[in-house]
């Protein structure tokens, strides 16, 4: 039995010098479920880990669930990427109230949305780069149910993107074309039916964002309206469940926000500098997301790569003192 | 920190072998589905094309004429007053609280996934307790459809069939099926040797044992089979949704993502309601149909 307990003891204690904090403590970091997020969050754990000496867990997530328990739980402490749109009147309150900080921006471009033809129908038909000529050639846009309709890919049920390219549908009167709504029900079946058209080079045509690992995949041409971004008809009317009189605009950048708690950003001032600075360029992010599609990458190898290769980006967001620490635990890796 | 051994570490494969095996199979499978995509998915046309009809007769027919069909059928098959007055209640509530559309569409692809998983168990299980090697081989593939989390089959059935119905309905048809194979298989075995050899004594051959003895001998077990598919499939509704089937998941879907808890919660007291109706029919039906046999042991 002493034995036993001598034995239990000495693997606490090499548990716990395994993961000796300092000044930060113990956080979580949320780790969405969409790639860029997910290396973002990667690069974070290990910057706060080895540069800020924090015990940083990362916990699975999704925008609206992670919102909600950061607003009403405390926790986790950071959201690395969260496209802020959605819920821009919850979070405003809740930075008002004092439960949430807005670090910065984790996409300095912001996000890009809009609807998308795949290249290769646009290289033999250059007019589908225009929302005329799809109309035009609506036939070439196949229903997956009904051969005499076609179909527009919409956005998963219960997305604020649903109710925005609902409005464009109807604004552009896309239904006088033939063209019908496709619910493809989840960003996976999204994602899916993108595949899908793509490997038999048929005919697609619907909404989706980027930087996304699929659009680093398979190039996409973003679908001209015609009409410009409108922004305050964009945000009064189209992004609103209600809209009576919708008008074609363009999507305008939405912006991809760093979120913390106001407990983390109280407590560590030297890691919350380091998330304000933090920022992706939106065609580096495109690159990454593109090698770890090819690569079929996890968060952790991409992150590798990212700090291996791209030191003059990291090396701005932290000080010489923390670069030495973050390099010389890549070296330990 | 001491350098790595395999004393500490387990001894992992080269992460560039590993990526190289993982890239191999993708390219493999997309391979495969450029080559061979069409052609399978012009086989399922035909039930793609029945799937489209049969929704579009429920949500056509006049809802009073719904009722009273679906009354009638679960009258004829559970012979219970109170049953069709519960159903008659849940059917009106359901349109009152404005699911009706969605519950027809539910309903429509759970029936055609109940009968695609009879017309595929059945068989099965009588294989299956016809020979122990098949046995041996069908069970851990049975195992596999049980657990198997869906989304890990359901995005490269995406795309190779696209979003929809037709993909809907075999990720249903894969997660629902085992239970019947399951019973049938046991029930058949579990029919009295005395029985079987008295029954060839009387001479009958291999296929009259099977269909006049071995069957009805089964049926109550192959019914809760039956049961236990048609509640899988509607468990199934959600996930099916996932990847473009219209219904009642769709909605559950919605609230989801947006925490509206009362959708959620109606729809899925509907799911429910179709459930139970599903349930209390299948089993007075199995349990009229067996009443002959009650006393006879």
């Amino acid at each position: 039995m002493k034995r036993l307990v001598g034995a239990a003891l000495v693997m606490f204690g090499m548990m716990a010098t395994a993961q000796a904090g300092e000044a930060c403590g113990k956080i979580t970091i949320a780790d969405m479920n969409w790639s860029s997020a997910t290396v973002i969050a990667h690069v974070d754990q290990f910057i706060l880990q080895h540069g800020y000496g924090c015990e940083a867990e990362l916990i699975p997530g999704d925008t609206m669930p992670t919102t909600a328990s950061m607003m009403e739980k405390g926790e986790p402490d950071i959201a690395p990427e969260l496209w802020s749109n959605s819920g821009r009147d919850a979070i405003e309150q809740a930075v008002k109230d004092k439960r949430l900080r807005i670090a910065g921006n984790s996409l300095a471009d912001g996000g890009e949305e809009g609807f998308w033809v795949p290249e290769y129908m646009v290289k033999k038909d250059p007019s589908l780069a225009t929302i005329a000529g799809i109309m035009a050639n609506a036939k070439l846009f196949k229903h997956p149910e009904d051969d005499t309709k076609s179909g527009f890919v919409t956005c998963p049920a219960g997305w604020n993107c649903e109710v925005s390219s609902g409005h464009l549908f109807k604004a552009l009167k896309l239904a006088d074309a033939g063209f019908e709504i496709v619910d493809p029900g989840s960003s996976a079946g999204l994602s899916g039916s993108i595949a899908k058209a793509y490997e038999r080079g048929e005919g697609w045509f619907g909404y989706y964002w980027a930087p996304t690992a699929v659009l680093g995949k398979y190039k996409m041409v973003k679908v001209d309206f015609g009409s410009g971004i409108k922004f305050d008809h964009f945000t009064k009317c189209l992004t609103q469940a209600e809209c009576e009189n919708p008008q074609p605009s363009m999507y305008p950048p939405s912006p991809v926000h760093t979120i913390t708690t106001e407990a983390f950003a109280a407590k560590s001032p030297a890691a919350f500098d380091y998330l304000s600075k933090r920022s992706f360029k939106n065609d580096q992010m495109n690159v990454l997301l593109a090698w770890m599609e090819e690569n079929q990458a996890e968060g952790d190898v991409v992150m590798e790569e990212f700090l291996k290769n791209y030191e003059t980006t990291w090396a701005t967001w932290v000080s010489p003192e923390i670069a030495a620490k973050v390099k010389q635990a890549l070296a330990d890796l | 920190m001491a350098k790595e051994s395999w004393l500490t570490q387990f001894p992992e494969m080269e992460r560039a072998d590993l990526t190289a095996i993982k890239k191999g199979l993708d390219g493999a499978y997309r391979e495969f589905s450029r080559t061979y995509g069409d052609a399978i998915e012009s086989i399922f046309d035909p039930l793609l094309y029945f799937l489209v009809w049969f929704e579009k007769l429920l949500l056509q027919t006049p809802w009073w004429l719904v009722i009273i069909v679906v009354t009638a059928i679960v009258h004829w098959a559970a012979r219970s007053n109170k049953l069709s007055v519960g159903v008659v209640i849940a059917f009106c509530l359901i349109g009152y609280f404005g699911m009706w559309d969605n519950t027809m569409r539910t309903l429509s692809i759970i029936t055609v996934c109940t009968l695609v998983s009879i017309a595929i168990g059945i068989p099965t299980g009588i294989v299956m307790a016809r020979s122990d090697r098949m046995q041996s081989i069908i069970n851990p593939i049975l195992d596999i459809m049980q657990t198997m989390p869906a989304f890990v089959y359901l995005i490269p059935v995406v795309m190779l069939l696209g979003i929809g119905k037709i993909p809907g309905v075999i990720a249903v048809v894969i997660y629902a099926v085992p239970p019947v194979i399951r019973l049938t298989n046991l029930g058949i075995r579990l029919v009295d040797k005395e029985v079987l050899e008295a029954a060839t004594a009387y001479g009958a051959n291999k296929s009259q044992r099977l269909w006049d003895v071995q069957l009805p001998l089964a049926m109550p077990t192959i019914m809760a089979g039956i049961n236990q598919t048609i509640m899988m499939a509607l468990a199934m509704v959600v996930v099916a949704s996932m990847i473009g089937v219209k219904g009642l998941g769709q909605p559950v879907l919605k609230s989801i993502t947006n925490q509206y808890f009362t959708l959620g919660l109606f729809n899925g007291l509907a799911i429910v309601a179709l459930a139970i109706i599903f349930d209390r029919v299948s089993q007075a039906y199995a349990k009229r149909t067996q009443k002959h046999l009650e006393g006879s042991h």
